[in-house]
């Protein structure tokens, strides 16, 4: 097998380029296991409906041009403009992973205000590597290229009242840039915090963020995590989730996908042992020709435990969107209790929307639900609205806001549900507008 | 106020409406009335502006305005109000903002500025009280779960709010118990004005007993083929529809 969408040549070269650091062997390794794999193609189950293609000429664009890469991109006045207006619309403990890299500043002020049981490192800083996760093509990719780890850790029995943001932000105004993002989520036993991993992108160039996030909760943990995802149309995003789930623990995790020309987000957790509860929730708008595509997958190793998972989206124009929700049920999970749940709205007869929730079941003692549904706007309320002096697109705002609103009052993280509430509203409103706005 | 002409309505392959004509004053109240299939409800849904109704000729004028080329919602502003027969239920939208939203886009086309929340708050909870209504309902999703009596008075309490000029209450008494009967009833009755028309469709007498008419019609087979005062509904009352099928056919 070869990863012939990459040139290998080309990576190989630019990965034994990058200065010698902690993460050498790290990338050595995903390097190795990467020239094994192959990269995401649509004769992949997997990825059937979703093409890489552009992200993959994009990155071997890049990697011919590989000074880029042997010095990161300092962080230019106008993305130090878009992080600073970003923290300062949500409250939370923010740390800034810039073109790959953990800020140093941001760090050191998380540092000198770090509460107790909360440590915030970067790869340069953390007294042991963390171990990243490399098992699927995408994720040794980014360990390959990798240039910096957010290692986040919080300590047994602590709760972080204050939600920690990850603002991953990639630099687009002046060339095209390929960049990989790495957080380490560590929570030991009962511990408790919420995140919030934000995803953006400044300037209008070409753009292929590649990211990872690890984690782990330990006996007892209990993690909040909302994903939200603003890129620009001309940009590129693949994202993986890995979570592994021990016994009482709970992890509520919700996913906004906004923005972008071609996003692929993954989702895997595995519950490893008893009494874990999932809940995984999700909200896709996407209009012009954006291509969103959420795959999620929940492995019952042992039960009894619960996942619980909803994802709506809302499409217009020829957008094109995938959903598929995975839950395996492994012999001898009994207990398990598993839902998945997929709703769409489709504004144009151009959009596209291939959903797939699946159910894997080996064992006897479970209970598991799933159900998928593809509607239009309702016309007897449309007409009903109307008829009380609404005219239609606000009618439509009404009943689409109503749809998302579902997903919008769960937000996991309350503190940022406020700046989730204006950005749906305001991608609703052009979205309804449609292409000729 | 109110000029309707000749009109015919088709819907799919079915012709509903076969040539009804009805002019509507100010201040007058007008019942309709005929059996089931007679066409009283396609009336209405038409004036709404409801696009499943083909229009294949006529006229409908309302306030001089070729009402047929007006989007449903210009004619809501204009003044018309259609309390329907089933009131949609629509999950997820504030019934609050539904009502503040439609009171702004009528006052928005009189040239007023919008309602600010205190005014409209005073508003809705003054109509409320009249309609015997349960204040939580303004919170609540529009018309999700609420029972049969409880959407009509919601359909009476959107009429009072956006104070129309032609309302037309499309079997707002179909499925009501007495103390619902009244309570609507009471809200039609304080909505009688000189300036504004009230066309109550309508397939019994009962809620006549309660809003009282000015002129009652009988609707059969599209047409209108019997018009009169009161009296006429409590001869529909006593002898049933087939006596009037039977005067027009015979």
């Amino acid at each position: 097998m070869s990863s012939h969408l990459i040139n290998f040549a080309l990576l190989e070269r630019v990965v034994r380029d990058l200065p010698g650091d902690a993460l050498n062997a790290v990338r050595e390794n995903a390097l190795a296991a990467f020239s094994q794999s192959e990269f995401p193609d649509q004769r992949q189950e997997d990825w059937k409906y979703t093409n890489l293609a552009p992200a993959a000429k994009l990155s071997n664009a890049w990697l011919r041009e590989c000074s880029a890469a042997s010095s990161p991109q300092p962080i230019s006045a106008l993305l130090q403009e878009q992080i600073d207006q970003t923290v300062a619309k949500v409250p939370a403990r923010w740390v800034v992973i810039a073109n790959g890299i953990v800020a140093a500043k941001s760090l050191r002020y998380l540092a000198a205000h770090e509460p107790a049981g909360l440590a915030v490192r970067s790869a340069a800083e953390s007294a042991h590597l963390p171990g990243v996760v490399t098992e699927d093509v995408m994720s040794r990719f980014n360990a390959a290229l990798m240039r910096d780890v957010l290692h986040i850790k919080v300590a047994a029995n602590q709760a972080i009242d204050e939600p920690i943001g990850i603002l991953i932000v990639d630099d687009a105004s002046d060339e095209t840039s390929v960049t990989q993002s790495r957080i380490v989520i560590e929570l030991e036993e009962n511990s408790r915090a919420s995140f919030i991993e934000l995803h953006l992108t400044a300037g209008d160039n070409e753009q292929f963020a590649n990211g990872v996030c690890n984690m782990r909760l330990a006996r007892g943990a209990k993690a909040c995590y909302v994903r939200l995802q603003e890129r620009g149309l001309q940009q590129y995003q693949v994202n993986r989730l890995t979570a592994q789930l021990e016994r009482d623990s709970e992890l509520k995790h919700a996913a906004f996908d906004l923005g972008g020309a071609l996003i692929r987000n993954d989702i895997d957790i595995a519950i490893r042992e008893p009494g874990a509860c999932v809940e995984l929730l999700g909200l896709y708008l996407a209009s012009g020709r954006q291509h969103i595509d959420n795959h999620t997958r929940v492995d019952h190793c042992v039960g009894p435990a619960t996942s619980r998972e909803e994802y709506r989206g809302i499409l217009n124009d020829r957008a094109r969107c995938v959903f598929n929700g995975k839950a395996i049920v492994h012999a001898g999970a009994d207990g398990t209790d598993a839902q998945q749940s997929n709703h769409n709205l489709l504004l144009s007869d151009r959009a596209e929307i291939n959903t797939k929730p699946e159910l894997e079941i080996y064992a006897d003692d479970v209970k598991c639900s799933h159900g998928a549904t593809v509607g239009q706007l309702d016309a007897k309320a449309l007409f009903y609205l109307r008829s009380r002096g609404l005219d239609e697109s606000e009618a439509a705002r009404a009943l689409t806001r109503a749809f998302a609103e579902t997903i919008v009052e769960r937000t996991p993280v309350p503190e940022v549900r406020p700046y989730i509430q204006a950005i749906v509203d305001r991608k609703l409103q052009s979205l309804i507008e449609g292409e000729a706005a | 106020m109110l000029e309707i002409r000749d009109l015919h309505v088709r819907i799919g392959t079915a012709d509903i409406l076969t040539g009804l004509t009805l002019t509507v004053n100010a201040g007058e109240v007008h019942a309709i009335m005929g059996p089931n299939g007679s066409g009283k409800s396609t009336l209405a849904q038409v004036i709404a502006g409801h696009e499943d109704y083909q229009v294949t000729g006529g006229s409908v004028n309302f306030l001089g305005r070729n009402l047929l080329e007006l989007e449903p919602e210009e004619r809501a502003r204009l003044g018309l109000f259609l309390g329907f027969q089933y009131p949609v239920e629509i999950p997820g939208v504030n019934n609050a903002y539904l009502l503040k939203a439609a009171l702004n886009a009528r006052r928005k086309e009189r040239g007023e500025t919008e309602i600010d929340a205190f005014e409209f708050l005073q508003l809705a909870r003054e109509k409320m009280k009249l309609l015997d209504m349960d204040p939580a309902l303004l919170n609540r999703s529009v018309n999700e779960g609420f029972s049969g009596g409880e959407k009509k008075r919601n359909e009476i309490l959107q009429m009072a709010v956006l104070e129309p000029i032609l309302a037309i209450l499309d079997e707002t008494d179909s499925g009501l118990d007495i103390d619902a009967l009244k309570a609507v009833s009471k809200g039609v009755n304080a909505m009688r004005h000189p300036d504004r028309a009230i066309i109550l469709v309508t397939h019994y007498q009962r809620l006549l007993g309660y809003v009282e008419p000015d002129f009652v019609h009988v609707l059969s087979k599209g047409q209108i083929v019997r018009s009169g005062d009161k009296s006429l509904a409590i001869q529909l009352e006593e002898k049933g529809y087939d006596w009037i099928r039977e005067a027009a056919t015979g």
